[in-house]
């Protein structure tokens, strides 16, 4: 297919995608509930915040902890809206067969489809950097902020976050919709993993290790680089060795290792669903 | 012979119980996905407290917390939105044809998805407390067998509320659930004690029933009452009236969501 | 005795959200009364839209009628619905429900439960179902590996695992080859024969299924029932007029055929530059001018056959159009 009708596919999954994820209700409410998830989500981690230092929130720790969190919104958000589609079109819309009977790259559409959950991530990241500088005392200053180092980043990690997004939609394509949390608990691996919200320092020498290896843990240091400036570098010792161009580096190479993988385990999962005859199965109960 | 009605309620119960036992057992990936990873998520919130030196006792309310984030998941997700999934799948008006209450399909639902739910819930406790040491001095054993009774009790009723509410309105309904999710964790103090919220804010969330439960069973599987809301008596007695309330109110609210979605023609409509 | 289904000035409007939050009424059903008595098997014939589909889930409890009243073994389907469902059950066409991870037998057991019906009973009535359907080897296979037509005979099993005293068949034989449609057919006919005292309503837009299978057929257009009686008499309505089909080439149109005098009513269907038409004339004598009318369209008349009135022959003289063109969209 010529590029030009990639990009007729991709646009189309990604309005599709959006309908999908805004239709539901009007644009007020929808407006509501985009604002309210990302802000009670960073409102958990300051309640345990406040409570164990009781009311101390000008710190390089809790700046550390709370943009972390923030940015990890892109992680599960973006995770879930690629890989959900897969159960979503095969078992709800009974769709699936149906993409994949056409001329368009599965990629595509999955990529498409999640953009939605992309935008919606970028609005809800903002709020809630917006709030962390207004309401908490994070040291956030908008003429401060290392803006191309923090796009830079962005879009290498996003697309480690959208590989990762692949490998996950190729779980789903062979196996059952338990309760479609699998990208949650991946999620909440990363979580544990990365560095989101403690330093990686705290962790077992064996979790350092897979920390190390995942492109996020590099990801989510850069972003607080980019957003805190050197304010925050030696919150970790083990990442705070890394200069900018370092974390970017090994940034790089790390997603694009992992961009290889995705596609590769993706390939299997998708002869394996086929092989098996999965690609229109229902299997919720 | 006829059926009694009680009888008939008793085997839809259990037939749909069965299936979502059965299901689970038929393809295992839920036990990596829905139990070993919901740990690693728990011990990121352990590793917090962590690298904030807080107090032991909290790697306890975490690892706790984490295994009641299992229950609530399983009200929110695999019970009040499965009548959502029953209508897209073609299901719910054959539940509805039949001489059934809806709140026995629902029950059975419950109670077959409490088998993955206490096996993720069982995972994060045993394992999390023996990775990390939290040690329980459990002091009144029988009171907090009741007060996790009740709060679950509470729970699902909460959850057949939602569920009627599910039944109509699909996607908004899904999406609520999904919005209520992270509120729920920060309100209830899943990972830190709900008196930390203030007074008054706990005394609103203790509409969850998890608040309240939460708050007990801390209490009183670390044989300390520092950090604790209200005393457990107290709240044992809330979540009586709370599982009585919203079992009685869900009732209802499925009788008046069936009498709706009959009279809009929405019971049977798919993709609203 | 109370007739098995009664349904009297049944109403059921639906609102339709156009774009820009206006709003049109679309009449599913415009005051239809109807009696079936006991050990019948009603057919209910009409097109798509037609209503067919919404009578059938207000006579099962899924939706209310926007007024009248309908009455299933002389109980109010509005005020008792639960004391309704303990007496029914029903089947779609083209229903693909059911959990894919469940195997047949497990599927029509759990819903055997929901009717009470003792587990023991169950079994036997389950293997004897799936006997009659032809799915005994497929009794331990899991849904998600059924084929379409086995799936619908799963289905079909489970609408009658609870051996109810009236049920709904919403086109049960929709989507299926000839030969499960047939075998569907077939066990329909059986199971109100060996059973009397239960009822069957069948709603289907096939007419020979409604020829071959119904006592009695009601056919419903736009919400109103426009002829009810047995298939025997319907037929008779248009017995005394002639009935021919013609296959005819070239032929560029036929409003013209139409308003010739004798003509009573005309249905064509133009495929693959062949038109079929089918004429009720009020004598015989009229089908010279006919074909006169058609030669001098320079068309050539490639087949001719006189019929015996159908059903459909019959749904074409009360509409004036053909089973085939679709009423969905008003």
């Amino acid at each position: 297919m010529a590029v030009n009708e990639h990009f007729k596919a991709f646009r189309t999954a990604t309005k599709l995608g959006w309908q999908i994820e805004s239709n539901w209700t009007d644009p007020l409410l929808f407006a509501v509930y985009s604002v309210i998830k990302p802000v009670a989500a960073s409102l958990i981690l300051v309640f345990m915040y406040l409570v164990i230092t009781r009311g101390k929130t000008g710190t390089e720790l809790f700046a550390y902890i709370y943009v972390g969190n923030a940015f990890y919104i892109f992680v599960g958000n973006v995770l879930f809206g690629i890989s959900w589609v897969i159960h979503d079109d095969r078992e709800h819309y009974e769709m699936l067969k149906y993409i994949y009977l056409s001329p368009i790259r599965i990629y595509i559409y999955l990529l498409g489809r999640g953009m939605a959950k992309l935008f919606v991530s970028a609005i809800s990241v903002a709020i809630a950097l917006v709030f962390g500088a207004l309401f908490l005392k994070v040291p956030l200053g908008l003429f401060e902020i290392d803006y191309p180092y923090l796009f830079g980043a962005l879009l290498i990690g996003l697309a480690g976050i959208i590989a990762f997004g692949i490998i996950l939609a190729g779980v789903c394509l062979i196996t059952a919709r338990h309760s479609g949390g699998i990208s949650e608990a991946i999620a909440g691996a990363f979580y544990l993993l990365c560095g989101v919200v403690f330093p990686l320092d705290v962790l077992p020498g064996w979790a350092q290790a897979i920390g190390r290896a995942l492109p996020s843990t590099y990801w989510i240091e850069a972003m607080r680089r980019a957003a805190l400036g050197e304010k925050i570098i030696g919150v970790s010792q083990l990442l705070g060795r890394l200069s900018e161009g370092e974390l970017l580096l090994v940034l790089l190479g790390t997603t694009i290792g992992l961009v290889i993988f995705s596609h590769l385990f993706f390939k299997w999962a998708e002869q394996r669903a086929r092989h098996r005859g999965l690609l229109d199965q229902r299997t919720n109960y | 012979m006829r059926a009694s009605a009680l009888s008939t309620n008793l085997r839809a119960i259990w037939a749909r119980a069965y299936v979502r036992v059965v299901g689970a057992n038929r393809e295992l990936s839920w036990l990596f996905f829905d139990t070993f990873l919901p740990l690693l998520g728990t011990a990121a919130y352990v590793f917090i407290y962590k690298a904030m030196q807080a107090p032991p006792e909290f790697t306890g309310f975490v690892i706790l917390g984490g295994a009641m984030t299992a229950y609530w998941m399983n009200v929110l997700w695999n019970m009040a939105s499965q009548f959502y999934w029953e209508k897209e799948m073609g299901q719910l008006e054959l539940f509805l044809i039949a001489p059934i209450s809806p709140m026995a399909i629902l029950l059975g639902m419950a109670l077959g998805g409490m088998f993955m739910t206490t096996v993720r819930a069982g995972a994060v406790l045993i394992l999390g407390s023996l990775i990390f040491g939290v040690k329980f001095t459990v002091q009144q054993p029988l009171m907090l067998a009741l007060i996790f009774f009740l709060t679950m009790a509470a729970l699902y009723g909460l959850g057949m509320l939602f569920a009627s509410l599910f039944m109509l309105y699909g996607r908004e309904a899904w999406h609520l659930s999904n919005l209520l999710q992270e509120p729920v964790y920060l309100l209830s103090g899943f990972y830190f004690p709900v008196r930390g919220l203030g007074f008054w804010v706990a005394a609103a969330a203790s509409l969850i029933p998890l608040t309240l439960g939460l708050d007990g069973i801390r209490q009183l599987a670390f044989g300390g009452r520092g950090w604790g809301f209200i005393p457990p008596e107290w709240e044992l007695a809330i979540l009586a009236l709370l599982s009585i309330a919203f079992i009685s109110f869900a009732r209802r609210a499925l009788r008046l969501m069936e009498e709706l979605g009959k009279r809009e023609g929405r019971l049977t409509l798919r993709w609203q | 005795m109370h007739p098995a289904i009664e349904v009297i000035q049944l109403k059921r409007l639906f609102r339709k959200k156009q774009a820009r939050r206006a709003w049109r009424t679309v009449v599913a059903l415009e005051g239809i009364d109807l009696e079936i008595q006991e050990g019948e098997l009603f057919g209910v014939l009409g097109p798509n839209g037609a209503g067919k589909t919404t009578l059938i889930k207000i006579l099962a409890t899924l939706l209310l009628p926007t007024s009248g009243q309908a009455l299933v073994d002389g109980i109010d389907v509005v005020k008792d619905p639960h004391e309704v469902r303990r007496r029914i059950n029903m089947v779609s066409g083209g229903e693909h429900s059911g959990y894919g991870i469940l195997t047949v037998k497990e599927t029509l057991w759990m819903f055997s439960q929901f009717y009470g019906v003792p587990t023991k009973v169950a079994r036997e009535r389950i293997n004897e179902l799936l006997r009659v359907v032809g799915l005994e080897e497929e009794a331990n296979t899991k849904i998600n590996r059924l084929s379409t037509g086995m799936r619908q005979k799963m289905n079909f099993a489970r609408g009658f695992v609870s051996d109810p005293k009236i049920v709904f068949l919403d086109e049960p034989t929709l989507g299926l080859d000839v030969g499960a449609a047939r075998d569907v057919r077939s066990f329909i006919k059986s199971w109100v024969k060996e059973r009397p005292g239960k009822t069957v309503l069948l709603t289907t837009h096939y007419m020979t299924e409604a020829e071959e299978l119904c006592d009695r057929v009601a056919i419903i257009d736009r919400g109103k029932i426009l002829a009810c009686d047995t298939p025997e008499n319907l037929q008779r309505r248009v017995k005394k007029e002639s009935i021919f089909h013609l296959e005819v080439e070239g032929l560029d149109s036929w409003d013209g055929l139409k308003g010739l005098p004798g003509v009573r009513q005309l249905a064509a269907t133009s495929r693959d530059g062949f038109t079929e038409l089918r004429f009720i004339l009020e004598h015989e004598d009229v089908l010279t001018h006919l074909l006169s009318a058609i030669a001098e369209q320079g068309s050539r008349v490639l087949y001719l056959r006189k019929t015996e009135p159908t059903l459909e022959d019959v749904f074409i003289e009360l509409v004036g159009r053909s089973l085939e063109v679709d009423t969905t969209e008003r």
